[in-house]
């Protein structure tokens, strides 16, 4: 027995290592299916802050996944906790005095027990048993969730924005693929883009940083609509028509999009995205 | 998962049922924590959707000769406020469950189990609670001691991530061996003079590997990443002589932002007592040293395989412990403390007719000298170090002086000086924020009432230019032997530069012991502030309610 014991302990500790040299060498890069017929398409929320000096990089490395997949990737940055994404005092000195929390946001905090920023939601669905995770795992979570097969498409139809009313409506249209078990729901988010304001980046402060796919609110509330009640089977098409008035924090119109996607809201995969869809309100 | 734990029960009943007729043991302990939350609009405090917290552990452990196995129930119903510092806990089950077998100098674990190789800059796995921070492992350990001072350890397992009616595991797996040779125990002709006045030299080394599967799409990723140490330890009756290098091959990972660079570190310390007089020293430096089983781990809290100490005194009294308490700082820091303590003997001047006792500690935590790599864009190593040199940015220092002197047989004080510089932006996150330079000073009393009362109080100033501005602490405690005890405690921010945020913190408490077993209330105030333990810290959030405690064992 004892002669054992010391190869069977070297053994349990050979793991080797392994070193790398070149981190980009070899990389065949991700693959990203053409267009043809559709493809799954993966919610990435940026769980951000301006004050929050690790963000940027956070940032980054979403753009950096989003330039690699494209349209199939939906960024959305939904800035949240009060030191992080709230205003600072004195209030109307100019500098960090902007409010960029959300309803929304606030709620997504508390439900998934955010504790640190920056950190990122995928699809809603853990990924090695970590839901909110750092920036760490986006790029593998990303990757595993494009490999997934569509259980429904999901597009927009008749968009418009009136500039009069200052208001968006349309209609969200889901094209049931394969059958799905539980009841879903549906959320609408108005999203800005290039919203230009402070940010902390390590100890920088930058007066005039380019925000993306900054999170204006969720339309139709925090959780959405109800869209399938009980199952829904290849064949079946949903839609939900809505019309709403544009968020009073909107700067731009122009830059605006809304982000469409279904998502399970009961059972193993609660709050599990489906499928995404985002589109610019202004073509 | 109601079946999970009750099997699991059942296994620990039957088996203490069977073994027991040979004479087999149960030990346990039972601890609850609850609190019933308030709003409070002044301090920042939210009522949570349950409008309370309870988090509760139980474990039973049974032995019989060679045999120990121990469950330990677990029950976040929810967790308290701010609970625990990193993954989510929440539900009741099994969070930690093992069996151990020993016989003949060999030693074997299946389930759960806490191990450490030397100070833990390898491996360190380990549970604090109230912080808390648990990474048990599961899997299987092998101890064994093939000769005498000779003393071999081997594991591999994956972690404990968070709990969700049972505890749940990260990705990597997770594997180690040490080996340590007590040198004078194991060859006493080698060093006879030394072996005879018990002196000691032991030597080890330690090599820890993690493997995690690489799935990125974007880089290559090392899949097993080793770190390996060597230590060495001697003592004699006055010298304790304490030191450790640690070496990690590239580990891409969120914390150091993805950089191929190595890890280091080496710690030292140095300790001579004499009656009376006791000195300590110390220093380390710990470069790109953050080592967890998943890389993509959500926070520094998350399935770390190793475990830095910090060099800064871990205060107790309020306004320290809890205002700006030094976290290490994993990715780089390079660290320095002394200590010197002497007892003024009784009958001199200054000892007087008890004794005095005089503390003085200083430490001091810089940045690494380093140089950034912004070019690399081939090998990402990010920046380059000189080892053991400080950076131009200090994190901290805390230069205190504590002289502790009993007057009478029914008086006894305590009085502290701290002059802290803190660097509040990389220690707490709190970008933007200046160092704080804060001087306290602090004025403990005990006095025995009678034989069986007895009342201790603290008086506690800060004083500081930023962040918040002056702090002060009041606390009395009154002590009624041997069962009961009664204290009531008030912090003031009344230096705070926004008027409305100068805000008092009362809190007033009780509690009862009897035998092994304490039961403890508190109502009020909780600020929202730093807990810390050995230089790991979690936020604590604002609070207002009242705290119920009850532990016991058996």
């Amino acid at each position: 027995m004892r002669k054992i014991i010391l190869p069977l302990m070297l053994l349990l500790a050979a793991g080797g290592c392994d070193i790398v040299s070149d981190p980009k060498e070899g990389l065949a890069g991700p693959t990203v299916p053409g267009n043809d017929g559709v493809v799954r398409r993966v919610l990435l929320e940026d769980c951000t802050g301006f004050r929050c000096n690790n963000c940027p990089q956070a940032a980054n490395m979403a753009q950096s996944l989003k330039n690699v997949y494209g349209d199939r990737l939906v960024i959305v940055g939904v800035h949240m906790k009060q030191q992080f994404a709230g205003p600072e005092w004195p209030y109307d000195d100019g500098i960090y005095d902007t409010d960029f929390r959300t309803e929304a946001g606030n709620v997504y905090d508390q439900t998934f027990g955010i504790i640190g920023l920056p950190s990122g939601l995928i699809d809603r669905a853990p990924y090695n048993n970590i839901m909110a995770m750092g920036i760490g795992s986006w790029s593998e979570a990303v990757a595993a969730r494009m490999e997934l097969p569509p259980l429904m498409d999901t597009w927009f139809e008749g968009l418009q924005y009136d500039g009069g009313t200052n208001t968006v409506s349309g209609t969200v249209k889901v094209a049931v693929l394969e059958p799905i078990n539980g009841d879903h729901n549906l959320t609408i988010y108005l999203t800005e883009d290039h919203v230009i304001d402070w940010q902390l980046d390590g100890v920088t402060n930058i007066p005039d940083y380019d925000h993306r796919h900054v999170l204006r609110g969720a339309l139709n509330s925090p959780w959405g609509q109800s869209l399938i009640t009980g199952d829904a089977q290849p064949g079946d098409t949903l839609t939900a028509t809505f019309s709403y008035p544009l968020p009073p924090n909107v700067l731009q119109p122009a830059n605006c999009a809304l982000v469409a996607y279904v998502y399970s809201t009961a059972g193993a995969d609660q709050y599990e995205v489906k499928q995404v869809v985002e589109r610019k309100i202004i073509p | 998962m109601k079946k999970r734990i009750l099997s699991a029960t059942s296994a620990l009943f039957i088996a203490s049922v069977i073994w027991a007729q040979d004479g087999g043991q149960i030990h346990g302990n039972f601890s609850v924590d609850g609190q019933l939350y308030n709003d409070d609009e002044e301090i920042g405090a939210v009522k949570p959707p349950a409008d309370f917290g309870l988090n509760s552990w139980s474990n039973l452990m049974y032995r019989n000769n060679n045999f120990e196995a121990g469950i330990r129930l677990e029950s976040y119903e929810p967790a308290l406020l701010g609970y625990p510092a990193g993954q989510a806990y929440s539900g009741t089950g099994v969070g930690f469950r093992y069996a151990t077998f020993r016989k003949d100098d060999l030693e074997i674990t299946a389930g759960n189990f806490y191990e450490q190789f030397g100070q833990g800059l390898a491996f360190r796995s380990y549970e604090e609670r109230y912080l808390g921070v648990d990474n048990a492992m599961d899997g299987v350990r092998v101890k064994f001691s093939p000769d005498t001072g000779i003393f071999l350890k081997g594991f591999i397992g994956t972690q404990r991530l968070a709990f969700n009616n049972g505890f749940t595991k990260g990705t990597g797996v997770v594997r180690g061996i040490d080996g340590e040779i007590s040198v004078l125990e194991a060859f006493p002709r080698l060093l006879p003079k030394l072996a005879e006045k018990g002196n000691n030299l032991s030597i080890g080394a330690s090599f820890v590997s993690k493997f995690q599967a690489d799935k990125d799409p974007l880089l290559v990723l090392p899949e097993n990443v080793g770190l390996w140490a060597a230590r060495a330890h001697y003592t004699t009756s006055r010298w304790d002589l304490y030191s450790e290098y640690a070496y990690k091959i590239n580990d891409p990972n969120a914390s150091n932002h993805f950089i191929y660079k190595r890890g280091q570190a080496l710690m030292a310390n140095a300790t001579y007592s004499l009656s009376g007089l006791g000195v300590t020293a110390g220093a380390h430096i710990y470069d790109n040293m953050t080592f967890q089983s998943d890389r993509g781990a959500p926070s520094l809290f998350d399935l770390n395989i190793n475990y830095l100490p910090t060099l800064a005194k871990q205060h107790s009294y309020n306004l320290p412990a809890t205002l700006y308490p030094y976290a290490t700082q994993p990715n780089g820091e390079v660290a320095y403390q002394a200590e010197v303590f002497y007892l003024f003997k009784r009958g001199t001047k200054l000892g007087g007719k008890y004794g005095t006792k005089l503390t003085v500690n200083w430490s001091g935590a810089w940045s690494l000298d380093s140089t950034a790599l912004p070019n690399d864009t081939v090998h990402l190593m990010g920046y380059k170090t000189n080892f053991f040199s400080m950076g131009q940015r200090q994190y901290f220092s805390d230069l205190n002086v504590e002289l502790r002197k009993k007057l009478s047989s029914k008086w006894e004080l305590t009085l502290s000086w701290l002059n802290l510089m803190y660097d509040i932006e990389v220690v707490q996150g709190k970008s933007g924020k200046k160092d704080i330079y804060a001087d306290m000073f602090i004025l403990e009393g005990l006095h025995k009432i009678n034989d069986k009362t007895s009342l201790r109080f603290e008086a506690q100033h800060l004083s500081t230019k930023q962040d918040q501005g002056d702090w002060a602490t009041g606390l009395v405690e009154l002590t009624f032997s041997p069962h009961w005890f009664l204290a009531a405690m008030d912090q003031y921010n009344y230096g705070n530069p926004v008027e409305k945020e100068r805000t008092h913190y009362p809190i007033g408490s009780f509690g009862y012991i009897r035998g092994a077993s304490r039961f403890s209330f508190s109502y009020g105030r909780q600020r929202a502030g730093i807990f810390c333990v050995g230089g790991v810290c979690r936020v604590v959030p604002a609070a207002n309610g009242l705290t119920a405690s009850i532990t016991t064992t058996f």
